[in-house]
């Protein structure tokens, strides 16, 4: 039973809308949070896209993020051209990064295409922690500019780039490229069986999630005005995605949204307990795959396949 | 086709599910609670894990509790707000801002990490918030504030640049090492950081003034785990001393020099060793290093040194480190350009805060002017701030250096071999 | 020539240890296909417990030692049972998915154990008290008597499990499940049993491996992921299943590692391995001596 495609975006228009209005009331911390949320939640989107659909398990996600990153923040730093000329450059990077990367690696089978994705973050991790001169290093990068220090322009503006990519996303899944992609991934041999050219749509899927994932990374560095392998780069932060995603539930998109607030907004209501509250984060997340794989979209539709 | 089945079953589970992500909405939109003569709030951000971190809040809330028992700035209380940053500029980032705009915090403390408080000094402009740190050493920190002093006026830095500390070092090694071991040639081993930078170029300065030839210059990664490879490099350069800048890592390459038995001794500045507990984390491998600082539990730098010293280990079961000092007096000459201003205004704090003289635990206290390279800083000197050189002997952090202070002598393990260029 | 003999000696005593760690991560995978992502996590545990014990309990090297691998036994069996067994058990996940959602839950419980540890003890390094101090002196080099005793260690560990194997029935039974799972249930063998062996070894490996590395280097909690990351590297270039091709593997990559802190530089250390790992995986990615 699957809840046709135009409720559910007019069901998420109005809660766009309707989140909208939320800085009339709600403070400027809510709202900071809510901005890393709705770009956190861009990522998760981006990552199911490629997982929940093309079946291809990329553990690196953070690669394609961090390449962004980092590019639209050392470009900053180095020449200081306009924000959106940094924010370009990054998002093509990101989209390189990912073109060099699924080329190789969408020849491979199995584990290997997720240990590579794996590989290269470690990679890209380890050039940046070495070249600490212009990257800043293990503690981090700051960038002279910030798009505003306007909370609530912050807020609206990853709100709404979270609206758009997911409308974006949400109706690529749907159509008809969409269900290529899904029966690509569940069953590649039939596919390409069927005439469709596999190896094609899989790159494509990566190309969108490299977009997305690359653009909402370098709008993230010019909220915080900060890059670091913490934040940006850390298998952690790939954890965080892949889980938001999984919470939500797989192949859905939308979900992956509310996973990504979910499980920002729990690690910082558990925030005063320190160190323990990432421990609590990711036990819960354990729990969540050990017990309830199809995550909260899972839950809401109410269907269960029998194996 | 797979067969689908409906699961009815799930409806209390989705009313708990809803049930629980409205009150996390509810306590998370809970607005802030407003009051009239509100405590003064001093955000802390600081990394809680790390040994040498974990007193900046801990130190603040003595000297807060302290204030508050003697009745607080006039009349009113003085409250920390402490934030674990993880070591992490972008985690500091957004605790500064929730610090700032949430918390409606008067004055932060932060990091002893120069690429944390690198990051948080442009915030500090944005948002007119006095920020001071007690631990963290680079000197592009006040020469930001030299370069834009109107939008940067807020940061101080309360704890000395790498370029004084590399000058209180060679001071030292003038009378440890040429006057009484007549030390010749030394390598520099530092790791690649942001406040090592400055500090490895003064040490190239002032080291050859004093008599010694630096035969090489090494900087290694600050993710090393291995320093096999560097020891052995060093030891065929036969130096007379390593002269070291080590803070990230500390344990491991101690540990591993006292393993491989490298003859030559470590002198400099090792920000673990300063810890109480490095003794019992090296096993005691770091018998003999010599490193600088600015305090020691026995040593009485001033009168308020001690009874800080002894009040810190009552409360919290452990000294505190090199930065729970000066977070200590932070809270202190905070407060006390709090009562000088008359009002927690950020820009009359500023002013009040530059005309601080202050006598904390580490020495008298003042900043250096808007018109000098490096505004903000702390002065260094023989009338304000020395500094100190301890070595580890037996367990005891020793202070050898300046002589008045000093409680013991200089004493190497029995695999160093000094003066005798191996 | 110093520099010659101290990379042979240094490079392997640094192989010896990542060999052992690497034998315990391939043989998980090659009999029951799991990457364990939480491997180095569980050597930190090993650590840190045996530092711990040397601190608040005062015993002794070797107590501590043994409680090191004691703990790393523990808690390999607990990620079996918790964490593993479940998932493969389960009906709720497709085939198909099942090794994401092993490899995603191993990844989460090793940070979970990771942030744990940071929580309790700091992450600062931690070193356990050698038990074997002192130097010796080799072709000239001044070595420690702690980095031989490693590498004997771990050459006696890798030797016993190799005997255990190949000579012991129970050995036997899992050298054929890690070839033909399904094959081994027709001849009577309880496969489940055999998969909680192998976790027992795995266990032990980890343990020894995690107690030695803390007295030779030290360790912190921010080490876990580069050694899980080190193991499966090593794994991957000798080829996804062949503990033959893992050792060989190790000694490569600690030697490459060696050569190039001595003869580059410490900063770019992990590089070359790196690099290497990205060719072969382009070029031949079943690794050296890999089988599927």
């Amino acid at each position: 039973m699957q809840i046709p495609t135009a409720r559910l975006l007019l069901i998420g228009l109005g809660a766009i809308v309707l989140a909208s209005f939320l800085p009339l009331w709600a403070s400027g911390y809510i709202l900071g949070l809510l901005t890393i949320a709705y770009y956190f939640g861009v990522f998760a989107m981006a990552w199911d896209l490629l997982f929940g659909f093309a079946g291809e398990v990329n553990f690196g996600p953070t690669f394609l993020i961090g390449v962004g990153a980092y590019t639209a923040g050392i470009l900053d730093n180095l020449y200081q051209p306009p924000i959106w000329l940094c924010i370009a450059a990054g998002t093509a990077a990101a989209i390189t990064g990912g073109l060099v990367l699924a080329l190789p690696a969408l020849r491979l089978r199995g584990p290997y295409f997720g240990l590579t994705t794996l590989v290269a973050v470690l990679i890209l991790q380890n050039l940046i922690v070495v070249d600490a001169h212009l990257t800043g290093g293990e503690i981090g990068l700051t960038v002279p500019d910030v798009i505003s220090i306007s909370d609530t322009t912050n807020y609206l503006i990853a709100l709404w780039f979270m609206a758009i990519s997911g409308a974006i996303l949400f109706s690529l899944s749907r159509s008809p490229v969409g269900l290529i992609l899904q029966a690509s991934g569940q069953d590649a041999v039939q596919a390409g069986a069927l005439g469709f050219n596999v190896t094609k749509h899989k790159l494509t899927a990566f190309v969108i999630s490299a977009f997305f994932s690359g653009l909402a990374g370098t709008l993230m560095v010019f909220y915080l005005g900060s890059a670091s392998v913490g934040t940006f780069i850390d298998i952690t932060v790939g954890v965080q995605i892949i889980i938001s995603a999984v919470l939500g539930g797989r192949r859905t998109i939308l979900g992956a949204v509310l996973g990504a607030i979910f499980l920002i907004a729990m690690s910082e209501a558990l925030r005063p307990l320190g160190d323990l509250s990432n421990f609590i984060v990711f036990g819960m997340a354990l729990i969540v795959v050990l017990i309830y794989p199809n995550g909260f979209f899972g839950l809401l539709t109410r269907t269960r396949e029998d194996v | 086709m797979k067969k689908l089945e409906n699961r009815g079953a799930s409806a209390p589970l989705l009313a708990a599910l809803a049930a629980g992500t409205a009150f996390f909405a509810l306590t998370l939109t809970a607005p802030a609670y407003a009051q009239s003569n509100t405590p003064i709030k001093i955000g802390v951000i600081a990394e809680a894990t790390a040994v040498a971190g974990s007193s900046i809040p801990q130190a603040a809330q003595l000297a807060a509790d302290e204030i508050n028992a003697a009745g607080g700035v006039n009349g009113r209380k003085i409250e920390i707000v402490s934030y674990d940053n993880h070591s992490s500029a972008a985690e500091s980032v957004r605790a500064f801002q929730r610090a700032a705009t949430q918390d409606h915090v008067n004055a932060v403390i932060t990091s002893y990490i120069s690429e944390v408080v690198l990051a948080l000094e442009p915030w500090a402009g944005r948002l007119k918030m006095v920020t001071v740190t007690p631990g963290a050493a680079s000197d592009v920190i006040t020469q930001n504030i030299a370069k834009d002093y109107d939008h940067l006026k807020y940061m101080f830095h309360g704890y000395a640049t790498s370029t004084s500390i590399a000058d209180a070092t060679c001071a030292a090694a003038k009378d440890l090492l040429v006057g009484q071991l007549h030390m010749k040639t030394a390598v520099v081993m530092s790791e690649d950081a942001a406040w090592t930078t400055p500090l490895d170029a003064e040490y190239l300065k002032c080291l050859p003034q004093i008599g010694i030839k630096v035969i090489d210059h090494i900087r290694f990664s600050p993710d090393t785990t291995d320093f096999t490879p560097i020891f052995n490099k060093i030891e065929g350069e036969k130096p007379d001393v390593i002269m070291t800048g080590v803070s990230h890592v500390g344990v491991q390459p101690t540990v591993q020099w006292k393993q491989q038995e490298v003859p030559i001794p470590m002198f400099g500045v090792s920000s673990q060793a300063t810890n109480s507990s490095f003794w019992n984390d090296t096993n005691g491998a770091t018998e003999g290093v010599l490193f600088q600082g600015f305090s020691a539990p026995d040593v009485a730098v001033t009168p308020k040194t001690l009874p800080f010293v002894q009040a810190f280990s009552k409360r919290f079961g452990h000294t505190p480190s090199y930065c729970g000092y000066t977070a200590y007096d932070e809270v202190y000459y905070i407060a006390d350009a709090i009562k000088r201003a008359g009002s927690v205004d950020p820009d009359k704090l500023v002013t009040a805060m530059e005309q601080t003289d202050f006598v904390g635990t580490i020495g008298r206290v003042q900043f250096k002017g808007k018109d000098t390279p490096n505004p903000h800083a702390l002065k260094i000197g023989p009338e304000t701030i020395s500094g100190l050189m301890l070595q580890w002997q037996n367990g005891k952090q020793v202070n050898l250096w300046p002589a008045k202070v000093a409680n013991g002598k200089v004493k190497f393990p029995s695999f160093i071999k000094v003066g005798a260029a191996n | 020539m110093t520099v010659f003999w101290q990379i042979l000696i240094d490079g392997f005593a640094i192989s010896s240890l990542y060999a052992l760690g690497a034998t315990g991560f391939a043989l998980i995978f090659g009999v029951s296909g799991v990457l364990n992502l939480s491997h180095g996590s569980l050597m930190v545990a090993a650590v840190v417990a045996a530092w711990a014990a040397g601190d608040s309990l005062h015993v002794g090297p070797y107590t501590g030692a043994a409680i090191g691998v004691a703990v790393g036994f523990s808690l390999s069996m607990l990620t079996y049972f918790v964490v593993v067994s479940p998932l493969q058990h389960t009906r709720k996940i497709r085939e198909e998915e099942k090794e994401i959602f092993i490899l995603t839950a191993t990844l989460l419980w090793g940070i979970m154990i990771q942030q744990l540890i940071a929580y309790f003890y700091t992450d600062n390094a931690k070193t356990v008290a050698p038990i074997v101090q002192g130097v010796i002196k080799i072709v000239g080099v001044r070595t420690p008597a702690n980095e031989i005793f490693t590498a004997i260690v771990c050459g006696l560990a890798i030797a016993i499990l190799w005997l255990l194997v190949n000579r012991t029935r129970a050995g036997k039974a899992v050298l054929a499940a890690s070839m033909n799972p399904r094959g081994i249930t027709l001849l009577g063998v309880e496969l489940s049993q055999v998969y909680v062996a192998v976790w027992a070894i795995y266990g032990v490996l980890v343990g020894v491996a995690g107690v030695l590395l803390g007295m030779f280097l030290g360790i912190s909690s921010y080490s876990a992921g580069p050694l899980t990351a080190s193991a499966f590297s090593i794994v991957v270039l000798g080829g996804l299943g062949s503990v033959p091709g893992a050792l060989i593997a190790a000694y490569v990559v600690g030697y490459l590692e060696t050569i190039t802190a001595y003869l580059i530089s410490p900063a770019y250390r992990t590089i070359p391995a790196l690099l290497l790992l990205v060719a072969v995986m382009y070029v031949r990615p079943r690794g050296l001596l890999g089988r599927r």
